[in-house]
């Protein structure tokens, strides 16, 4: 036996592969592969996947079998099966409810679920004068549209309890209206429960509509010139017009922003901002946690005003503005964040009026991919979030019904990659629900 | 022909080296050929002469003589070789599965030590991974038993890259999560932004960088960086990749192609196994370390 070894190991050390393996019972016969059948496997047939997380209570995660396990929050992202069924294009998230919009040749384009206290999902009779005041899986949207077949939905937006659906006609506006948001006249003691009104704007003084964003109570129209049209409630200046009233129909802010062409607003709440063609940042609104630092201690700020402390940081790609903080992106990737919350920046910071910059790092650029960048960035009221060009979503902010998706009910302090088969196109954040657009890997 | 002294190279043999180890050999059999090889070179070198047996013969209490006569005690038809196998330890700091090739770091005599601290260092190290798309065996490599087969002509280079991106991403959060601090405290958020921290335990895997870096027909290559792994692991992972991209894979051979900051050009293949050639490895080695103290700990 040992003169058996030391012969196998002279072969070895002569470069003679060493004849042995696992041992099987059974040899392996190759010739049974040949009758093997072949699988036929395909590419996925649809070009999106939706997936959400956050609050359940609600019904805004359109989620049938949550409500039978009486769960109350979804802590990981869930792929939703509504957006099996049909194509999504885009989605919004508004405080307890969202709205899909679909792919379809028919009038039946949009889908709403959770909350509808003010028919923001359109009014679901199922009995009569019995309206559903929260529906828990997505439900269709009639919208007047008068060319079923060619017109498309272009954006979303979704405020406090109003709904801006932008397609190729113009913006239908649904929902709350008690400060003007819908842009029609406000109606004291309106019952919005049994309201089927829907308003519809074709142009705005004779300009195509381009882009669509709500605020908490008020609306913001931008026109195809670069011009922003706004409406709704405006005690914190949130409507940037110069006055603090609320305002019934869109009218066109001035200030700062006039004569600029401004291609992106962001708002959650109540502080707005605007990005020009040039990549720089305007805001107005409500700026008592330092969004923007104005003399005499000043919290409102009713006329458009040039941000010059992010103009410096370089060419603004992407902006996105929350409860009480701020975020933006610029052309190299690079994060900023200023106001007052979880900016990303660990625990100890949470408060700064000049924008911090966050580490490059922490959205996931190292060694191995030196290319990755951050190309949007979107805020939830108490959270943000950051989409990178390799497809991934990063999640930092107050963690309220484990909006977050990381699998816990903890804040997450510094950007924090969430778990999701897919390579993310888009998030929206709502109050305590997210909802993120993919496409698959294959 | 002057021929070295055995003794002196004998105690030269010390340090670490960098050896290749070539596929379907285990280590543990490896490690046994090369001290086998090593006795057997410095057994032909010149090896001490038998000592003297002292010989004292005569009447203790009359003259005695002192003769010095060959000791049969010490002879190597006796005793054995000078040099045996059980004399010179050697351990590895990095285990390769039977399948595996590429770069084995042994540390011998007092090298022992080093290669344990570098094995408890938790280093890096990188694999050359190479797969083949349509068919999955029972064991996950090509000597198994082929149990189904797919089609795998819509797998594109793209759609792989885009999924091993998302892949190393998600293993990159995992690092965050094993790191062993808590994520709502500023001491988290301070490594965070180091960047690429080790985890600190040493038996998940975890994937720092993956990429495909050969795609063609139903074969492709990936270059994975990873620590904590084993050959299964890897393996499986070729096997779920072929899942996720809606088809079958088995893998067909695996390469390390650095450990730690050893790389495939410092290896020694086999057929070179002599003693000038490793004491040169063990010189460049003992370089190696010298001129990597205290760098990046990522590649380390």
């Amino acid at each position: 036996m040992s003169s058996f070894r030391k012969i196998n190991e002279k072969l070895v050390t002569l470069g003679v592969r060493y004849v042995s393996g696992p041992k099987r019972k059974y040899p392996i016969n190759p010739a049974l592969a040949d009758d093997l059948p072949v699988f036929q496997y395909k590419p996925s047939k649809k070009t999106h996947r939706v997936f959400c997380w956050g609050n359940a209570q609600t019904g805004a995660l359109g989620i049938k079998g949550l409500l039978e396990k009486e769960a109350t929050t979804l802590r990981f992202p869930k792929r939703l099966g509504f957006g099996e069924k049909f194509e999504v294009v885009t989605a919004a998230a508004g405080y307890g409810f969202t709205v899909f919009a679909i792919d379809s040749s028919t009038d039946v384009k949009l889908y709403g679920t959770g909350i509808n206290s003010d028919s923001q999902l359109g009014l679901h009779e199922i009995r009569k004068d019995h309206p559903l005041e929260i529906i828990f899986y997505p439900q269709p949207i009639s919208l007047p549209i008068r060319y079923p077949e060619t017109t498309k939905i272009l954006k979303l937006a979704a405020g406090r309890a109003h709904l801006l659906v932008l397609t190729d006609e113009g913006v239908f506006l649904l929902g709350n209206n008690a400060y003007g948001q819908c842009g029609r006249k406000i109606i004291p003691n309106e019952d919005y429960i049994k309201s089927n009104v829907i308003n519809h704007l074709d142009k705005i003084d004779g300009k195509n509509i381009v882009d669509v964003e709500c605020g908490q109570d008020h609306s913001l129209l931008l026109a195809e010139d670069g011009s922003v049209y706004t409406c709704g409630w405006g005690a914190d200046g949130q409507t940037g017009l110069g006055h603090f009233k609320s305002t019934e129909n869109f009218s066109k802010v001035e200030g700062d922003i006039q004569g600029e062409k401004i291609v992106q607003l962001a708002c959650k709440s109540d502080f707005v901002l605007a990005l020009n063609d040039k990549g720089e940042a305007f805001g107005w609104g409500n700026t008592e946690y330092g969004q923007i630092s104005l003399p005499n201690n000043e919290q409102q700020l009713a006329n458009p005003t040039c941000i010059d402390m992010v103009n410096k940081l370089g060419k603004i790609t992407s902006v996105a503005s929350g409860g009480s903080f701020c975020l933006v992106a610029n052309d190299s990737g690079q994060v900023f964040s200023w106001g007052y919350g979880l900016l990303g920046l660990g625990p100890n910071a949470d408060m700064s009026k000049k924008p911090l910059k966050i580490p490059e790092t922490l959205f996931g650029r190292n060694d191995f991919q030196p290319d990755t960048r951050v190309i949007k960035v979107r805020c939830g009221l108490n959270y943000s979030a950051a989409v990178t060009n390799s497809g991934d979503l990063f999640v930092w902010g107050r963690n309220r019904d484990c909006c977050l998706g990381l699998g816990h009910e903890k804040d997450q302090y510094f950007p924090l990659k969430v778990a999701i088969g897919g390579f993310v196109q888009d998030v929206f954040c709502g109050l305590d629900h997210t909802v993120a657009l993919c496409k698959p890997f294959i | 022909m002057l021929v070295p002294e055995a003794p002196a190279v004998w105690n030269a043999l010390k340090g670490l080296i960098c050896i290749y180890k070539p596929a379907e050999v285990p280590v543990k059999k490896l490690r046994n050929i090369f001290i086998h090889k090593m006795c057997q070179e410095l057994n032909n070198l010149k090896v001490r002469p038998p000592s003297g047996y002292v010989d004292i013969q005569g009447d203790p209490s009359k003259q005695l003589t002192v003769l010095v006569r060959p000791n049969l005690a010490d002879n190597p038809l006796v005793v054995g070789p000078r040099y045996q196998e059980q004399d010179l330890p050697v351990s590895w700091s990095n285990y390769l599965g039977y399948n595996t090739s590429g770069v084995l770091l042994f540390g011998v005599k007092s090298g022992t030590k080093q290669a344990k601290h570098i094995r408890e260092n938790l280093p890096t190290r990188s694999y050359r991974v190479k797969g083949v798309l349509g068919q999955v065996t029972d064991n996950c490599y090509k000597t198994g038993k082929v149990i189904q087969k797919s089609t795998w002509k819509h797998v594109k280079r793209e759609n792989m890259d885009k999924f091993l991106s998302a892949m190393q991403a998600a293993h990159q959060k995992k690092m965050f999560e094993l790191c062993g601090v808590d994520m709502q405290s500023q001491a988290a958020y301070d490594l965070a932004i180091q960047g690429l921290i080790r985890p600190a335990n040493s038996k998940i895997p975890v994937i720092y960088g993956i990429k495909c870096v050969e795609f063609d027909g139903p074969e492709f290559t990936l270059e994975i960086q990873c620590v904590n792994e084993y050959e299964d692991y890897l393996m499986h992972l070729i096997n779920e990749i072929g899942l996720k991209l809606h088809s079958t894979a088995h893998c067909t051979g695996i390469q390390c192609i650095r450990h730690s900051r050893f790389t495939i050009e410092n290896a020694l293949l086999m057929k070179h196994w002599t003693l000038p050639n490793i004491l040169e490895n063990m010189e460049k080695c003992e370089e190696v370390l010298k001129n990597n103290q205290g760098t990046s700990v990522t590649l380390a």
